[in-house]
């Protein structure tokens, strides 16, 4: 009875899995003292579990553990300002980090000389710069550039919507090459703001959005920022003021600057 | 609805008291802890984003079938060529259903099963393709019922049964293959 076979052995299996009600469990048992065959399957299946669960089973690090802590704020901890911005920095990222991790160790440093002119002449504006491109510095120092993973522009806007209740266009740019690597915070003059991180290639482009009004009075267009080693382009839209700083050119960011402007306004 | 609780205090509850049981999950799914910790790190966040959609019932069959769809994206984005295998599903489970007619009917030795040694059975888990896998690794590993995978996997019972049998007939295939070899 081929087709009867594969249902004992089914039930035989459910049998050993304990999913049988008690009434079957009998009538199968009673069936198997008869059928050695059966038993023997019902013997190599029980062997099997108990191998299996034998097993090994990979510890949850401290390590990893703390990483995880670190994914979400304390219980206790208002919801507002107490923004961590750098919650994940220690953290060991591979996997999707790898490829960016030479990109990342190279900007670092090209930065950090930048960070240093802009440092030098601080008047207030300039402070302003300064504390970007810090900010941008530090986000590639660290080991994930975001604090929220996603490519998905509806997880990742919710989620700074809830921590620092602003919450910018997050736009989908992958058709025109940009995706979106995920979110995090950036304190920036004293205030946490939201950030967008984009990837160009192996190129990251940070979005920072402030809300208008709270800053220094801005012309309308795109102006350019870049100090020496990074770019940095700025623009308002009416609602937000966005910076978008990255290392790759200024033709290109002004590109990015353009095609995220045009996403944002088609919202 | 939103819980009156805050979502850290949810996440805490619902997820962290099984990470364990996830990485384990997701290490069989990946093949490495280091990789498995990346998905679960992920798959934490999504839950945490997701806290709310959690509408109560099993947190750890929730958690879980986050877990393993993360680990599935990861796959498809980092080793495609683990997936590829898997071909067509329904082809699999008509394989799996019809499977006991043309396989030999018997299988090794319970014996031969119990004294298996542990690099020949995980090596012989890892080289299940995962929609086999993965059914033994949440009965036999994490220990859910059957009825819980099929809401997970969202699977009718009778494939999570057939599958489940198809793994554990290919393992101990595998394992009877091993032993006469050694």
């Amino acid at each position: 009875m081929p087709t009867g076979s594969m249902d004992q052995r089914l039930l035989v299996q459910a049998l050993a899995d304990g999913e049988l009600d008690a009434a079957s469990a009998l009538a199968l048992e009673q069936r198997m003292a008869g059928d050695a065959a059966l038993a023997a399957e019902q013997a190599r299946i029980v062997a099997l579990k108990s191998a299996v669960a034998r097993l090994p089973r990979p510890e949850v690090s401290d390590q990893f553990k703390a990483r995880i802590a670190g994914l979400v704020p304390p219980p206790a901890a208002a919801p507002a300002i107490q923004a961590s911005p750098r919650r994940l920095a220690l953290h060991d990222w591979r996997g999707d980090w790898r490829a960016l991790a030479a990109s990342i160790a190279v900007t670092a440093v090209v930065a950090s000389g930048s960070t240093y002119l802009a440092t030098r002449t601080a008047t207030a504006p300039d402070r302003l710069i300064s504390e970007l491109a810090s900010s941008q510095q530090r986000s590639l120092l660290a080991a994930s550039p975001v604090d929220v993973a996603s490519s998905d522009r509806h997880t990742v806007k919710p989620w700074l919507d809830a921590k620092v209740g602003l919450s910018p266009p997050t736009v989908d740019l992958s058709k025109d090459g940009y995706s979106l690597v995920g979110g995090r915070i950036e304190v920036i003059g004293g205030r946490p703001l939201p950030a967008l991180v984009y990837r160009l290639r192996k190129h990251l482009i940070t979005v920072i959005a402030a809300p208008q009004g709270t800053g220094a009075a801005l012309p309308a267009g795109a102006a350019d920022l870049s100090a020496d080693g990074f770019s940095l382009v700025r623009w308002s839209d009416g609602t937000f003021t966005y910076w978008a700083i990255s290392n790759i050119g200024r033709a290109e960011l002004d590109d990015f600057a353009a095609h995220f402007r045009a996403a944002a306004a088609a919202e | 609805m939103l819980s009156s609780k805050p979502p850290a205090e949810r996440f805490g509850e619902v997820v962290l008291p099984h990470l364990a049981d996830a990485l384990a999950l997701a290490r069989w799914l990946t093949g490495n802890t280091s990789d498995a910790e990346d998905v679960l790190q992920e798959a934490c966040l999504r839950a945490y984003a997701g806290i709310d959609t959690y509408a109560g019932g099993n947190a750890r069959a929730w958690f879980l079938t986050i877990v393993r769809n993360v680990a599935y994206t990861w796959l498809a984005k980092n080793r495609p060529r683990a997936l590829l295998a898997s071909g067509d599903l329904a082809d699999l489970d008509e394989l799996a259903a019809g499977q006991t007619n043309t396989d030999d009917p018997d299988g090794p030795e319970a014996a031969m099963i119990a004294k298996a040694d542990v690099a020949a059975l995980e090596a012989a888990i890892l080289h299940l393709q995962p929609p086999f896998r993965e059914v033994v690794v949440l009965r036999d590993i994490n220990g859910f019922g059957y009825r819980d995978i099929a809401a997970m996997l969202n699977l009718p019972l009778g494939t999570v049964m057939s599958r489940l049998s198809r793994a554990r007939r290919l393992l101990m295939m595998q394992l009877g293959a091993t032993d006469e070899g050694g």
